[in-house]
């Protein structure tokens, strides 16, 4: 034990420094890093918008974002599933290209193309109380996208009007990035991978 | 090793010295000790470090100023700037800062080199924040906590920094609560975080971080009793009991401890134990949601840890042999069982709880004692501390009557008054 001391005592502290800046640098990094693979590698998908509740509109600086895949099946859930609780919602295309939510599951299911698998977490679920109920709310990770201060509000306005899209890239294990943003189909903010 | 820097102890150190350099000089004066032995008294003392002087403190206010101005300048820009350049300015912000710690420590500046790293560390917390919003990441605000807690915790032991390490058992205290509130589950992730700051508080031997850590682990509880609601309701002062006690009972057994380091540590975590056991007792009668033993006792791994109380602080007081440490366990005893057998405030029937109550004041009592008969003061201001908040639970109480309760305060008092009395004849006749 004296000689591992030792052999620490001989490192110079500047190396310690610069060890934990290199480890919060890299911890940043792999935020970007796994965001990046996302986009690279994920299939693309084309998600409606909704508008949502009034009282959360103009942030200014983002604009919350609902989709219609948000509100998806209870069927063949247990009813001991929490709030907060980590699902895997399968959602499939439509006639008019855009996908809705079809199931919900636990652990990751075998999908079939054109099928995606999505992973979310539930943000609301009646089950428990009223012993359960058929649909429930879950989020992606996808309800936020920033924006230059003060461009918020009239993409916001075009997301009540029912007129913004978002296009997602989504892993073979569902996970998901914001990939662009279109209002009535055309593109008004592209993402780059960096 | 980088890790015995002299905060905290150096203050107490030098209050010391300056006692004991004025009683020497009296001793001498007064010939109780020859001027050889006061000299053989200071040489067994190593010379104290440098401690911060009024340039260190212009120059902390310097930097500071010069961090918020470049801040500032960043956030009046943001827009402007391209995207991969504000990612690069906050990575050049962290390296910026432990570059500025290297080198402060190594021209001899160790409080300034630790706030360098704690400075670091916040600006780690902030390039979490926004290349979250850069980068239009998922919104997991506990998941960015727990990250950011990962970060500094690696900063506080590399750097051996004491502000690093309150960064980082913070955000692990607020990941903690934001996690159990979002999944309304115990979460025990958090506790690995407090055993590296316990860990490190050992280490270095530094009561700040004795202080950070049992904060964070007290924090662990209520952020958990905070967050999640057992069954209907928040237990929050049942669950404040329970840690409270757990914090006692494991304190005064790592108190023990041959190991110095261990000892200090239990110490401190037994005194954080014993004032939350303290106002967590009080605030319980007065607690609507706090409710009966039928309900509560579903909690059962609360049980569990009631139970380990008072197992651990009877092992402490059998290992120590001090009536000091074994007084702590009627304390913990009648303390938690005024908390579990607590009919609630809407028990319906009729009666009021006298039971709860006197065990209460019992245990406060002997909380009182014992840090008297250990000689540890935080001990005692903790158990006043829950005497006063008691008896003006009691008093303030709004249901039941208010006559049968000031009934109830004279009979307390006057039995206290005839212990007194008794004890007090027992003194003069030991000492006759």
């Amino acid at each position: 034990m004296n000689r591992v001391g030792e052999m620490i005592a001989r490192i110079p502290k500047a190396a310690f420094y610069s060890a934990a800046a290199v480890i919060q640098v890299l911890l940043v990094f792999l935020m970007v890093a796994d965001r990046m693979q996302v986009l690279r590698n994920g299939t693309e998908v084309t998600l409606q918008t909704r508008a949502i509740d009034p009282r959360d509109i103009l942030r200014g600086d983002y604009v919350a974002l609902g989709y219609d895949i948000a509100s998806v099946p209870t069927a063949g859930l247990s009813y001991d599933i929490r709030r907060g609780a980590t699902v895997f919602v399968k959602i499939a295309p439509k006639a008019d290209g855009s996908y809705e939510a079809t199931s919900a599951h636990l652990s990751p299911v075998a999908v079939v193309a054109p099928e995606i698998l999505l992973r979310g977490r539930i943000q609301v679920t009646c089950f428990g109380a009223r012993g359960g109920c058929e649909r429930m709310n879950v989020r992606y990770g996808l309800e936020r996208y920033f924006v230059p201060q003060g461009e918020g509000r009239k993409i916001e306005s075009a997301r009540n009007a029912g007129r913004v899209a978002v296009v997602a890239a989504v892993t073979s294990n569902g996970r998901s990035a914001i990939k662009r943003l279109l209002v009535d189909g055309k593109p008004v903010y592209d993402e780059p991978l960096f | 090793l980088p890790w015995h820097l002299p905060l905290g102890g150096a203050v107490f150190e030098r209050a010391y010295r300056q006692r004991l350099e004025v009683d020497l000089a009296r001793w001498q004066a007064d010939g109780v000790i020859a001027p050889t032995a006061a000299e053989a008294i200071r040489s067994t003392f190593r010379p104290l470090p440098a401690g911060i002087d009024v340039a260190t403190v212009v120059a902390i206010l310097g930097g500071l100023l010069v961090a918020a101005a470049f801040l500032a300048f960043v956030a009046a820009n943001w827009t402007e700037i391209a995207r991969p350049l504000r990612f690069l300015i906050l990575l050049a912000g962290i390296g910026g800062s432990y570059t500025a710690g290297a080198i402060l420590d190594r021209r001899g500046r160790p409080y300034l080199a630790d706030i360098s790293a704690t400075v670091g560390s916040i600006v780690f917390g902030a390039a979490i924040a926004l290349t979250g919003q850069m980068y239009h990441l998922g919104e997991d605000f506990a998941g960015g906590m727990a990250l950011w807690a990962i970060g500094a915790m690696a900063a506080a032991i590399l750097a051996g920094s004491r502000g690093a390490l309150a960064v980082a058992l913070l955000a692990g205290v607020i990941w903690n609560g934001a996690r159990a509130e979002q999944l309304q589950e115990v979460q025990l992730s958090f506790l690995a975080l407090g055993f590296v700051g316990a860990g490190l508080a050992v280490a270095w031997n530094s009561p700040v971080a004795r202080h950070l850590a049992s904060l964070a682990w007290l924090g662990w509880w209520a952020g958990t009793a905070l967050g999640v609601r057992f069954g209907a309701f928040s237990e929050f002062t049942f669950l404040l009991a329970c840690g409270g006690s757990l914090s006692l009972g494991v304190g005064l057994l790592l108190a023990t401890r041959p190991e110095d380091a261990v000892a200090r540590f239990g110490l401190t975590l037994s005194t954080y134990g014993a004032f939350a056991f303290a106002v967590a007792l009080a605030a319980s009668f007065t607690d609507p949601e706090l409710h009966p033993t039928a309900r509560i006792i579903q909690i059962d791994w609360l049980t569990l840890c009631a139970v380990a109380a008072v197992v651990f602080a009877l092992a402490a007081a059998l290992i120590s042999r001090r009536i000091g440490t074994g007084l702590a366990v009627p304390a913990l005893v009648l303390g938690l069982l005024a908390v579990f057998t607590w009919p609630g405030l809407d028990n319906g029937a009729g009666g009021e709880p006298w039971f709860n109550y006197g065990a209460a004041l019992l245990a406060m009592l002997c909380l009182v004692v014992s840090g008297m008969l250990d000689d540890v003061r935080p001990r005692v201001v903790a158990g006043w501390f829950g005497l006063a908040g008691v008896i003006a639970s009691i008093t303030w109480a709004v249901k039941g009557s208010l006559l049968r309760r000031a009934v109830f305060l004279a009979v307390a008092g006057a039995i206290a008054i005839g212990v007194a009395h008794l004890l007090t004849r027992l003194r003069h006749k030991v000492e006759a």
